[in-house]
């Protein structure tokens, strides 16, 4: 459905520009392009003929880090996100899609071994025939917009990947009675290796099986660039990888891919064949720091109490409203001086997946939170989102901090 | 025209990615929160004041009109500019300095009100003015349109905590206006900026007022099943003297599309609600909002509550914030109309509104300053149905016609901009007109900034005021004058205004024997409307016989000017801007003027301002003839904000050495006590550093003596004895003795500095300054010093030892010998240029003698 649908919509914005104060974006730039007025304006012209489909609305369309918080200031409430995406797809069609765009859709996202080998190859630096590859996966953020240069954003880049090591399968636990499908996201099997170990041994703490799913990217990448079939390819494939009956919950330790497979309906509308196998598993995804705050296993106590806060990823708090949970459980912890973070929902630049185009913008918008934790004081930053992880450990070391990231498994287990 | 090579330069000054120029880019920029729009030819964001005053020379020079933008949340069209360039200045975004030690911060233009709130909040301080808008609403916005805020009931609007401003003239020249210390020589270019709407000059950093915040705060839901008895609780709390930090209305509408988006506790089946709040030392509040309740209840409230915590009170303000966004729910669509009327007209007003808005079947919501008298009908529809679009702007038009019927304006706080434009005509003459055109033809004489706002062209409807106000006429002491003022234009005499006379030395000499012009025949009250708190009156009256008649209700004129006896006429008051160290609650001149009617040069009797306390419309000419010192015009009436007396004034005074009685006063001045005024004099003059200080406070008897008692701990802190707690007139105040002895002295200078510079330049200046009296009002970073003699080189020295500190000096009274060689302002500043420039254009006979102007003419 083209943007002309959503008039009425988009017609809501009466221009108050409340808006502006809590957009990351508008915040780090100052520039009307980068907020909800600015976004639903352009739409506005477009609708009304003053301005056409063409390269100058790239930017303010895929900018956005539809992380709804103009939404929640806005007192008409209006989606602009999910507008953002509409004109997204739009976009593709009319001014198209690149080629680096099905390389990263078609090709690399749904199958995790060839993603993994292909990051690697380019990290190494080994084959400058890859340029296109490197530019593909720069597109997702974990990896940084320029991936040669990635050293700057990931560490240390593993040889291996999380699923070398643990492989699709059924693993038995100490827990009572839960069945807990594990739904490994991107990040944590690229990257944040750690954390996914932290998460598989909480699991195997809580449950009575562990069921590491052999699913492949989630599809919100696409998703949030705007290419609804992409998505779709993805979410039905791994449909059929997380339709098992054997589990009770799909749990996931990003809330990125959590936030997205609960909204797995809305991808296949009433009607269409794969519907009611995307409610029943839509129904199943659990985020993992829900799952904790339920569950929480018992820790050691610290001798040296440490200061900790805590990032709320966008896909967490706006995304699926988890935002007591992560705090009373730190707040629980022993031994743990819990401190809250000024403007700790503030989106950290990473968004998720798929996102700011521009590395300078989310560099500013990493900025301003790092000028907030420095505030705090804490020795620990806490977050659920590996893409979070990273573009924060990213930040930390940027501003000399010696403030260490951590997903909250990490910090329980 | 925007050439090629303007983007070039632009470009070359900001850097590529800071100019915007493509189709999308400026449709960006083509809107604000009105509904004007307009395509901009470019946008460009500079980082600093030097980048920023090389754009406007660009432009200038190409002859390309441009507008400074905030964040674009005005509601009157005022950073709408079709091909002209926008200068965005959200990279401004720094707070320079706070400082709670004299009071006062520095900010740069972009950063937002609530910003500046959230940085002082630790610090215990706060910035008075608080739009709804205030977390998206940039300073600099909020100077451009004088905005208003619930608060401003309490403590006055932009003009009245704007201390300084830097910023750039239309020409690229960058000057610097005021700053911490009060009261610079001159005019005060910083009140005629404010609300100026972007059309003087492009303010770069500005220099604002903090305030202590108050121990303690009560703020109360009122619930009404009518919404006139709404409105005549608020002119019963105002009539009783109460002044509530905020007095906010909203209607059943707003009510219920607030509710539909936010769960406030607003009662849905309400007509009207009231949000009260009052603030101060903890004792007495209470007491304060009892009878709040009990006026309300008298006047029919369905019930009143107050918010028990801290979540709920913000829950109840979050609602009120947010409702002009929430009536969206309603319609895509509202014009905000900003008419302002006497607070016991807003009965008559809000019944005007409903039955226009029945007529157009326009529907309509309401959500104002109340006690204000500000109102805010939000005019419901769809902008893409060009029908309902003409409607609207119909009803609008004839709700502020209504409104300037009642005595109103046409806006209170919204400014002009492009959308009020014809409406100007509703409120004032061409001749009114053309004085504010000569403010801005002083600033921009090529009309390239913010062109085609605030002042309508000459036209038909010049005539539209006198068929609207009936207030037009004049007595025989206005017209001897005007035909006195009209013939010395043709045998060129020079005048000089002299009200009663008892103040003439004012200012430097000037080179012709000026003929004086007395008030004497303007001594009458002309409306006293003792509900409202206002009060018109002509500027002969003297200061004793309108406190006389003031206190007949308990009120007075909250002003205590030094040296001024009682029989001083309030022309020269105000044109001198004389005031005393009660400032610090009172403000001074400048803040309790309204509106003021004068004779310029040509012999025209112009209006400037109005009769209601909240007016943005049009220039500030009020507070630009506030301290003018008869250089501009003759001021025939005034109409002034008067307040309740004080029920106790109360005064604490301990002695010691300067230095202890300094940190002493430092102490209290951090505190969130609220003194009227803070004065160290030496008890015996000439003799060891042996001083006296005084704090006063003033207002309800319980908290005045709370407030004694925790100043009293506060010197014991400082390891200091009050030796006496006193009470003291509240006519006449505490320092009538000191002003006397300093007044027989040859030679008055007053010099002002950030309040925690004075005692350091007091010491400073010592060798220069032979035999003297001193009084220090340390509350205001003033020094009054009488001396006997003053060498040229001494005087020359202490006003750059002020002038090292960021303050000024100025000579009030010196003998006519030293004048002749001296200029009593002390050396040229940068900011006198465009003084001069005013003066010219606005006395293009030279009619008025120049001696009040700083730098000799
Ligand atoms: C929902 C809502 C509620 C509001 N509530 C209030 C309220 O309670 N009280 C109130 O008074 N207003 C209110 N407003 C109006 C508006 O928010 C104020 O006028 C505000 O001060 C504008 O700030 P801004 O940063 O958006 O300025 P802009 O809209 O960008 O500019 C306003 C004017 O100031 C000029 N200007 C901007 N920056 C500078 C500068 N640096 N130097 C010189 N001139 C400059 C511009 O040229 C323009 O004429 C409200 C608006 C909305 C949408
Ligand atoms: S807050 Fe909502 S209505 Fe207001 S400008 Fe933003 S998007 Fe438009
Ligand atoms: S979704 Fe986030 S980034 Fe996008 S406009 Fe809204 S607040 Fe800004």
């Amino acid at each position: 459905m083209d943007i002309a649908t959503y008039y009425d919509d988009i017609s809501q914005c009466n221009k108050c520009g409340f808006c502006q104060v809590a957009c990351p974006i508008f915040r780090s730039t100052g520039h009307e392009s980068g907020v909800a007025r600015g976004r639903l304006a352009l739409l506005r012209a477009i609708i009304e003929g003053r301005l056409e489909w063409g390269a100058d609305i790239e930017e303010p369309l895929f900018d956005c880090l539809l992380c709804g918080a103009c939404t929640a200031n806005c007192f008409p409430a209006i989606p602009t996100a999910d507008l953002v995406l509409k004109a997204r797809s739009e976009y593709l069609e009319k001014v198209g899609r690149k080629s680096i765009h099905r390389l990263l859709f078609d090709h690399l996202l749904p199958y995790p071994r060839r993603l993994h080998w292909a990051a690697r190859a380019v990290a190494l630096g080994k084959n400058s025939g890859l340029s296109d590859v490197a530019q593909a996966l720069g597109l997702l953020r974990i990896f940084g917009r320029n991936l040669p240069k990635a050293n700057e954003i990931v560490e240390r880049f593993p040889h291996r990947a999380f699923r070398d090591t643990n492989k699709p399968g059924v693993y038995a636990g100490r827990g009572r009675s839960l069945r807990v499908g594990y739904f490994v996201g991107c990040g944590v099997d690229v990257i944040t290796q750690d954390a996914g170990n932290a998460t598989l041994q909480l699991l195997n703490k809580i449950a009575k099986e562990v069921h590491i799913l052999d699913n492949c990217c989630c599809g919100l990448p696409a998703w949030s660039y705007g290419d609804m079939e992409a998505a779709q390819r993805l979410a039905e494939k791994n449909l059929s990888a997380l339709a098992s009956r054997e589990v009770d919950v799909i749990v996931t330790d990003c809330s990125s891919c959590a936030s997205f497979l609960k909204k797995y309906a809305n991808l296949f509308p009433p009607g269409h064949r794969l519907h009611d196998n995307a409610v029943f598993v839509a129904g199943r995804v659990r985020d993992m720091v829900a799952l904790l705050f339920d569950n929480q296993p018992h820790t050691a106590v610290r001798k040296d109490p440490l200061t900790v806060t805590y990032h709320d990823p966008c896909h967490a708090a706006r995304g699926q409203g988890i935002v007591r949970e992560p705090r009373e459980i730190l707040k629980s912890l022993p031994g743990i001086n819990y401190k809250e973070l000024p403007e700790a929902d503030w989106c950290c630049g990473g968004a998720g997946s798929y996102a700011v185009a521009h590395h300078e913008l989310s560099r500013k918008v990493l900025d301003r939170k790092m000028d907030n934790l420095k505030t705090t004081g804490a020795d620990i930053l806490v977050t659920s989102c590996p893409a979070c992880v990273i573009q924060l450990s990213f930040g930390v070391r940027r501003h000399g901090l010696n403030t260490q990231v951590r997903h909250i498994s990490q910090l329980i287990s | 025209m925007i050439t090629d090579l303007l983007i070039e330069k632009l470009r070359g000054i900001v850097g590529k990615s800071h100019v915007l120029a493509g189709r999308a880019g400026t449709e960006l920029y083509s809107y604000d929160a009105s509904l004007a729009w307009g395509q901009p030819g470019i946008v460009v964001f500079p980082a600093d004041t030097p980048a920023a005053a090389a754009i406007v020379s660009a432009a200038s020079q190409a002859g390309v009109a441009c507008v400074p933008r905030g964040f674009g949340t005005n509601l009157s069209g005022g950073t709408v500019l079709p091909e002209g360039i926008i200068i965005c200045l959200s990279r401004f975004n720094r707070i320079l300095g706070i400082y709670p030690k004299s009071r006062h911060a520095v900010v740069q233009p972009g950063v937002t009100n609530l910003e500046l709130q959230t940085a002082l909040a630790p610090l215990n301080f706060f910035y008075a003015p608080d739009p709804a808008s205030q977390k998206v609403s940039t300073l600099g916005g909020n100077i451009g349109e004088n905005s208003g805020g619930p608060r401003c009931l309490k403590y006055g609007v932009t003009t009245n905590h704007v201390l300084g401003l830097e910023m750039i003239l239309p020409d690229g020249e960058i000057i610097r206006t005021g700053g911490a210390a009060l009261d610079p020589p001159g005019y005060d270019l910083r009140g005629a900026i404010i609300g100026s709407e972007g059309t003087l000059g492009i303010v770069t950093e500005i220099t604002v007022r903090i305030l202590p915040a108050h121990a303690a705060i009560v703020t109360m839901l009122a619930i009404y099943d009518d919404i006139g008895a709404a409105a005549r609780s608020v002119s019963a709390i105002i009539g009783a003297g109460i002044v509530p930090t905020t007095l906010e209305m909203m209607d059943a509408p707003i009510i219920q599309a607030v509710e539909d988006s936010y769960a406030c506790g607003y009662p849905r089946d309400a007509a009207a609600v009231l949000i009260i709040e009052v603030e101060g030392p903890a004792a007495g509040l209470e007491h304060q909002a009892q009878n709040i309740r009990e006026l309300c209840m008298q006047n029919n409230c369905r019930e009143i509550n107050a918010a028990k915590n801290d979540a709920e009170r913000n829950r109840l303000w979050e609602g009120r914030r947010g409702a002009f966004g929430a009536v969206a729910r309603l319609a895509p669509s509202y014009l905000v109309n900003d008419c302002s009327v006497s607070r016991t007209k807003l009965p008559e007003a809000l019944a005007r509104v409903t039955e226009i808005s029945e007529r157009y079947e326009i529907p309509h919501g309401n959500v104002f300053h109340a006690g204000d008298g500000n109102l805010h009908p939000l005019l419901l529809f769809d902008s893409r149905d060009a029908e309902q679009m003409k409607r609207v702007k119909k009803a609008g038009w004839e709700i502020m016609e209504a409104c300037v019927q009642l005595g109103g304006t046409i806006s209170g706080e919204h400014g002009i901009g492009v959308e009020k434009l014809a409406a100007m005509h509703m409120i004032f003459s061409r001749e009114d007109l053309d004085f504010q055109q000569g403010l801005k033809d002083a600033f921009d004489p090529c009309n390239l900034l913010n062109p085609g706002k605030v002042i309508p062209a000459p036209g038909p409807d010049d005539r539209k005021k006198a068929e609207l106000s009936k207030t037009g006429g004049h007595g025989a002491a206005v017209t001897a004058l005007i035909q006195t003022i009209q013939s010395a234009g043709i045998e060129k005499q020079v005048l000089l205004p002299v009200g009663n006379g008892s103040r003439r030395e004012f200012g430097n000499l000037s080179s012709e024997m000026p003929f004086p012009l007395g008030s004497s025949g303007l001594d009458d009250i002309i409306e006293y409307d003792p509900s409202n708190q206002v009060v018109t009156i002509g500027s002969g009256l003297s200061l004793e016989k309108l406190q006389d008649e003031l206190q007949v209700h308990n009120q007075w004129l909250p002003l205590r000017p030094p040296f001024a006896t009682l029989a001083h006429s309030l022309g020269g008051l105000a044109a001198t801007a004389a005031c005393g160290p009660e400032r610090m609650v009172y403000g001074s001149v400048r803040d309790l003027m309204l509106g003021l009617r004068f004779i310029n040069g040509r012999g025209q009797l112009i209006t400037a301002g109005g009769r209601v306390v909240k007016n943005v419309a049009g220039y500030d000419i009020t507070r630009l003839m506030v301290g003018s010192a008869g250089t501009l015009g003759m001021i025939t009436e005034m109409t002034l904000k008067v307040a309740t007396l004080p029920e106790r004034c109360c005064a604490l005074t301990a002695q010691g050495s300067l230095d202890t009685l300094a940190g002493a006063a430092a102490r209290i001045i951090e505190s969130n006590l609220w003194p009227a005024c803070i004065v160290a004099v030496p008890v015996e003059p000439q003799e060891a550093d042996y001083w006296e200080i005084s704090i006063g406070f003033e207002g309800i008897g319980k908290s005045v003596e709370s407030q004694v008692e925790q100043a009293n701990r506060l010197l014991q802190e400082k390891s200091m004895q009050s030796i006496g707690v006193q009470d003291y007139d509240p006519i006449n105040g505490r320092f009538n003795e000191q002003y006397q002895v300093l007044d027989g002295f040859d030679f008055l200078l007053r010099a002002n500095v950030p309040i925690d510079q004075l005692v350091d330049l007091f010491v400073a200046g010592q060798p220069s300054l032979p035999l003297h009296y001193p009084f220090l009002d340390l509350g205001n970073g003033r020094a009054l010093l009488g001396l006997e003699k003053f060498a040229n080189a001494d005087w020359l020295n202490f006003a750059d030892l002020s002038a090292e500190r960021a303050g000024h000096a100025f000579l009030e009274k010196a003998p006519v010998e030293f004048k002749k060689e001296n200029d009593v302002f002390g050396r040229p500043r940068p900011e006198w240029g465009i003084m001069h420039r005013l003066k010219n254009v606005l006395d293009p006979g030279h009619i008025f003698d120049p001696g009040g102007l700083p730098g000799k003419a």
